[in-house]
């Protein structure tokens, strides 16, 4: 039963129009083209499913929220396909290209909600999946779980054969073990089927001849090879990328099924496509044959839209900070390129290491932290504590009056003043005031003898401190210089601390782009058609062995051909070359950027003083002497789709709205609370300056200017905070 | 309960302990990262702490029990040894001795100077298991055959290898002149100096943001309330004193069987553990070094009281370990040692069983022993020396309204070594990684399974030291509960087998298969009453067979 939810619209134009003096309010979405002109992204979120629509002609672009529907996720996209045709007056025959970027694979794992999943592993090798890493995640706590794997130990199967670590073939694949350990299979009911054998990442003969005994036996089956998914070396970590995807793989595909059978009823003619967690799209069809590439595509997303409007105004070093409910995500870009980071966890327990799955996908690198608008203030020892834990959408905040019973940050931010009571979330919530003073009065302040103004900033602190550890181990501790970056904020919560955490790191600007609240549905509109394939393939880097190299890449080429065949046109395709490097004997690497070109002994040369300047860069010296070793190799093609026109906002031409509002809010700078101006976003014309103390409110982000730090209004929306000197 | 000591507010105390604690995490992400040994890299067997300018220790990664645990003395001996007026910006010191630092050789500490300005403020150290320190043999861990800690490898008092930014060829040289994978060991020591300076560089800058006063009394006050909350904790122990005695299999061949005797003493907020009538000190690389005692003891006690206490000088203070000189677990100079790791997981578990009693919500019944071998040698077909460090690792015993959970690495917190990883880098074969059915104690919660690693030889000759134990003794079980099935090792199980004891050490041919076999956990409560539909999962999933099923727990099958 879904009851009565706060849909609000937000079209951007439209608000900015009506709120402009004499102007009429704009027309349809859509001015009579005979072309399919309209773009529509959406991101189903954990609590929130947002949408854009984009006229490509006018490069309008209107915002769209709604409850998430969990249970259905297809239904809250139905809700915005719907406002798409009554409340916007267009239809699907308009629209050219839909962009997905969904939880729907993460929450099947999260859940445990994937298909009965069986794995196929080598003889001797069955437990490799649930006896994992071996480490607890907390040092000190010998009661706590390990993950729960996604396979039962009753669906692993064992078959005949050996393959060493150089691909040769040690025993031959056992025929009678395969029919018999996949009969095995089949009597117990899966329905997916991973194959995960040993050194698969350096010969996938096995694996493939059991995938295609599995397709004439069982050809409704869903399978999924090691060798395909995760060709990469580390048995645990491959086995649990393999199956982790054969988990999901039914669930997503009908997932997409049903979206495509809806969107072509509603005469869509166009093309689909699905976001993946490196940060690029891909088609249905290698959505669904890898459905483990999905995860965390809103968060990558996000950051996509952070380069674009990090290039659009200047800024290509940029620290990403998105902040919504439950979690705060950092992340880094150079040269507008965000980091990719091979390997990522899911399911994990308060953003612990080895608390979760791991997944080798490679994925825009983010940190997560469990501080967000929703996390909990406690005490230890004395001391304020804030999240991990978090009341998250249920029960909420106190002053959501859903229930919450416990001190959060958005309960201390409201007794701060930052927060609105009466416009939060478009005004759809009324918060309660009274109830987050008492709670942080009761839970916080009197035990530590403060008031509940300073325990209320106490708590504002400590939360920021945790982001800004997040946010050094992103910058300073990976060689980045904070004080040469500019931080994009957004997410419902980022843009209210953004301006406090560029301080703590020196980041002199910060930018609020228009549209923050729906920071990762603008994203999808900016994104490329991306192919990535890897391969674990270890090399010494000497010049003698270009010749090998060059075969690694050629070979992953051919597997990228491969995917694009599914790709209608022939599209552009634009190559990069990476390496993981490290020096010989080392267990971690770097990722290196290898240039396009022939690849001969000098190309050799070139990529080892690259890894030396890397590893001095990062961990401050090199070892010159030392030889080189490559573990990893990826080969990345994209598809340009060209200026999409999207990330900047409407121009800012509001008309100035009589006199700002006031309401006390609490600046440490002045150690209390002072009268405010409130300003309203949509009100805000370009070129405008707004000196700080300020709060900018828009509908789905409130957004905090400290004393001294003094913002501009950007042509395209965006809100640049130029931050005072440090404290 | 603000006990305060300092003007100190309690929000600016909160940031700086949040920043303290992120620079000792720090510093372990680089040392994860830099290093070479197997050891490190693979397996975390490492750890980094922060220190004030007196030398008690602030902060602490989370890593490595064992090394962690004895830091605080190491930096002790350290500063004994090197006048505070001696240190200068850039110098390193590393020790090793097993009395010094944490119980053998392999683990160096690494000491640095944290300076703002001309004054000292700190010190920034990390430890790290090295992959060999030479002795009688590869990887320096051997118990049966040495008879003093001469015979474990090279021994390193404090010496000052870094001075000011400049590493000290000589003694590098020296040092490296005495291992067996000399540029590995360079580039762990490389690594362990970065690591250093990542925790020099972010210290130096906290103290400078918030001045050295700030700084020393956010210590003093974190240190107060880590040891008034201790106390609090240690209060609600019913007073008593509770003993229990364990044995672990013998100090390597031949050699009669070690007992493991300890009394804990609760009075108050204080308590007291005592090692007092344990096995005297053996002839065998085996002693518990007294830094090594306290690590694990402690380490035991804040799981009794709460896990998530922060590991600092505050707690340790009001924790009393002692052994009677000379005894196996404050043993004396030149006793040998190198072997100490095997028996971590029985310091913890012997103070376990002691307090199971007085506080069964925390009791645990007895590991899955772990197991450590190391197998090294010359491969003929490359030419290369090698050293194959290896961690075997089963369940745990079960717990009250828990069984014991599957796999998960006991007490010391390391990680598995990859099969791939393994066979990538040492010219061995794994033929077998899985549980072993039925070993896991029954009980109403049962005990974890044992785990079974096989382990093929393709080098024309190598050298296994063994590393492990309850061939012996079982793993005790808990009020009611089974104990653990015994553990083997066994050589070529699928040929002429040949039994090997715990400890042995072993010369091996091309193609011998080294099966280790690990005991399983103990169970918890009457087996018969445990719930039947648990049973039938586990028949199911194949940890308990059904012959089992119906011997231990009653549930009958319906299969013959």
């Amino acid at each position: 039963m879904i009851e009565e939810f706060p849909i609000y619209r937000v079209c951007a134009q439209t608000l900015l129009f009506t709120r402009s003096a004499g102007q009429a309010t704009a027309g349809g979405l859509l001015h009579g083209t005979a072309q399919p002109m309209l773009r529509v992204a959406i991101d189903t979120g954990g609590t929130f499913t947002d949408f854009v629509f984009q006229n490509l002609e006018s490069g309008r672009m209107d915002f769209w929220k709604t409850l998430s529907t969990p249970e259905q996720p297809e239904q809250a996209v139905l809700r915005g396909l719907n406002h798409l045709t009554g409340g916007l007056g267009a239809s699907l025959s308009d629209v050219r290209e839909i962009l997905l970027a969904t939880t729907v694979a993460t929450n099947a794992i999260i859940e445990r909600k994937g298909a009965p999943t069986g794995l196929v592993t080598t003889a001797g090798f069955r437990d490799v999946l649930i006896i994992g890493r071996q480490k607890r995640h907390d040092q000190y706590d010998l009661f706590l779980e390990k993950p729960k794997p996604l396979v039962q130990r009753r669906n692993i199967v064992e078959v005949r054969e050996r393959v060493d670590f150089t691909g040769k073939v040690l025993e031959q694949l056992d025929m009678d073990s395969v029919d018999a350990a996949i009969g095995a299979l089949l009597d117990k009911g899966v329905t997916s089927i991973a194959v995960s054998l040993l050194h698969a990442y350096a010969n996938p003969l096995h694996e493939r001849a059991i995938g295609e005994h599995l397709r004439s036996r069982a050809p409704g089956i869903s399978i999924s090879l090691s060798s395909d998914v995760s060709p990469k070396y580390r048995e645990y970590e491959r086995t649990s990328t393999t199956t982790a995807n054969a988990y999901i793989k039914p669930l997503v595909a009908r997932y997409i099924n049903s979206l495509q059978e809806v969107f072509a009823k509603q005469g869509f003619a166009g093309k689909l496509y699905a976001m993946q967690s490196n940060g690029g799209l891909i088609t249905p069809e290698l959505a669904k044959e890898y459905p483990i590439r999905l995860i965390e595509s809103g968060p990558s997303a996000g950051v996509l839209m952070c380069s674009i409007v990090g290039k659009r105004e200047g800024f290509s070093e940029v620290l990403t900070f998105d902040m919504g409910g439950t979690t705060a995500k950092v992340g880094a870009m150079e040269g507008g390129e965000p980091a990719i980071t091979p390997t990522i966890e899911v399911d994990g327990v308060n953003l612990r290491k080895y608390s979760g799955l791991p997944l080798n996908i490679p994925a825009i690198e983010l940190i997560e932290i469990g501080a967000g608008g929703g996390s909990i203030a406690s005490l230890l020892m004395g001391l304020i504590r804030v999240g991990p834990e978090s009341a998250g959408a249920v029960p909420g905040p106190i002053c959501y009056g859903k229930g919450g019973e416990r001190a959060t940050l958005t309960d201390a931010n409201l007794v701060l003043g930052y927060l609105d009571p009466h416009s939060f979330a478009g005004g759809s919530m009324r918060l309660d005031v009274e109830g987050a003073r008492e709670g942080i009065r009761k839970q916080i302040a009197e035990p530590l003898g403060l008031s509940l103004r300073d325990a209320a900033w106490g708590i504002h602190a400590v939360a920021n401190a945790t982001m800004e550890r997040a946010m050094r181990s992103m910058s300073m501790d990976r060689g980045r210089d904070p004080r040469q970056y500019a931080m994009v904020a957004f997410g419902g919560a980022g843009p209210l601390h953004a301006s406090l955490l560029a301080r703590a790191l020196g980041v002199p600007r910060v930018i609020i782009p228009w549209g923050a609240g729906v920071g990762s549905a603008i994203g999808l509109l900016e994104a490329d058609q991306k192919f990535s394939v890897s391969q674990t393939s270890i090399q010494r880097i000497v010049p003698e062995n270009a010749g090998a190299i060059a075969a690694i890449f050629r070979e992953l080429e051919a597997r990228i051909r491969k995917e694009v065949t599914q790709v209608e046109t022939a599209p552009n395709l634009e190559w990069r070359r990476f390496a993981y490097l490290r020096y010989a004997g080392q267990g971690y690497e770097i990722n290196i950027d290898l240039p396009p070109g022939e690849i001969g002994p000098n190309y050799v040369e070139q990529a080892i003083s690259t890894f030396h300047e890397a590893y001095k860069g990062t961990y401050g010296y090199s070892q010159t002497d030392n030889q080189i070793e490559a573990t990893d190799w990826y080969l990345t093609a994209v598809v340009p789709t060209g200026a999409s026109n999207a990330g900047g906002g409407p121009s800012a031409n509001g008309a100035p709205s009589g006199q700002p509002k006031q309401r006390p809010v609490y600046f440490h700078e002045h150690g209390d609370y002072i009268d405010c101006p409130v300003l309203d976003r949509y009100a805000a014309r370009a070129g405008d300056r707004i000196n700080g103390p300020a709060v900018v409110e828009d509908r789905e982000s409130t957004i905090v200017i400290l004393p001294g730090d003094v913002a501009e209004v950007r042509p395209d929306g965006h809100l640049i905070v130029n931050t005072g000197e440090l404290p | 309960m603000t006990t305060d000591n300092s003007n100190i507010d309690p929000i600016t105390l909160s940031v700086m302990w949040s920043g303290l604690v992120s620079i000792a995490d720090d510093m372990g992400t680089a040392l994860r990262r830099t290093a070479f040994s197997e050891a490190v890299r693979e397996g975390d067997d490492f750890s980094t702490g922060l220190f004030d300018r007196k030398g008690r220790l602030i902060a602490q990664g989370n890593l490595s029990v064992g090394h962690i645990g004895a830091m605080p003395y190491a930096v002790q001996h350290v500063l004994a040894h090197f006048p505070m007026d001696s240190f200068r910006p850039g110098d390193c010191i590393i020790l090793n001795d097993s009395f010094l630092g944490s119980g053998h050789y392999p683990d160096i500490y690494m000491t640095s100077p944290v300076f703002v300005d001309d004054d000292l403020v700190g010190f920034a150290v990390n430890s790290a298991h090295h992959v060999d320190m030479g002795g009688a043999v590869p990887g320096s861990q051997i118990v049966t055959g040495v008879s003093e800690a001469f015979q474990e490898g090279l021994r390193i008092l404090p010496i000052r290898i870094i001075k000011e930014g400049e590493i000290q060829e000589d003694v590098l040289r020296l040092i490296l002149g005495n291992v067996r994978l000399p540029e590995i060991v360079k580039g762990d020591l490389l690594a362990q100096r970065n690591t250093n300076a990542v925790g020099v560089q972010r210290f130096s800058k906290m103290v400078r943001d918030y001045g050295i006063e700030l700084v020393d009394a956010a210590i003093e006050a974190i240190l107060d309330r880590s040891e008034a909350r201790m106390r609090e904790l240690l209060s609600a122990i019913p007073d008593g004193v509770y003993q229990n005695e364990d044995f672990m299999d013998d100090a390597g061949v031949g050699t009669e069987p070690i007992r493991f005797k300890v009394t804990v003493t609760v009075d108050g907020d204080r308590v007291k553990v005592d090692f007092a009538g344990s096995s005297e000190q053996v002839a065998r690389g085996l002693n518990s070094y007294i830094n090594y005692t306290r690590a694990y003891a402690v380490f035991a006690i804040k799981v009794f009281t709460d896990p998530h206490l922060p590991h600092n000088e505050g707690v340790i203070r009001v924790v009393d370990i002692s052994a009677p000189e000379g005894s196996f677990f404050n043993p004396t100079f030149p006793a040998p040692s190198s072997g100490r790791a095997v028996l971590q997981v029985r310091i913890f578990e012997t103070i376990c069983g002691a307090l199971a009693s007085v506080v069964p919500s925390r009791a645990m019944a007895g590991f899955s022993h772990w197991s450590n071998p190391i197998i090294g040698g010359q491969d003929a077909h490359t030419g290369k020396s090698f050293i194959c460090y290896d961690i075997i690792m089963g369940g745990y015993g079960a717990r009250d309204g828990h069984d014991g959970q599957e796999a998960l690495c006991p007490v010391f917190n390391g990680s598995n070594i990859p099969v791939e990883v393994q066979e990538s880098n040492s010219p061995i074969r794994v033929r077998r990684l899985e549980f072993i059915q039925d070993s896991g104690g029954a009980g109403k919660f049962r005990g974890g399974c044992g785990v079974r690693k096989d382990l093929e030889v393709y080098a024309s000759s190598a050298t296994a030291s063994l590393l492990g134990d309850r061939h012996k003794f079982q793993p005790k079980g808990l009020f009611g509960g089974d104990p653990g099935a015994l553990a083997r090792t066994v050589l070529n199980p699928d040929g002429e087998a040949e039994e090997l004891e715990s400890k042995e050490v072993k010369q091996l041919r091309e193609g011998d298969v080294l099966s280790i076999q690990l005991s399983g956990g103990g169970g918890l409560g009457d087996p018969k009453e445990r719930d039947p539909a648990a049973v039938r999962e586990d028949v199911a999933d194949g940890f308990v067979s059904a012959l089992a099923a119906k011997e231990r727990y009653g549930v009958d099958m319906g299969e013959d």
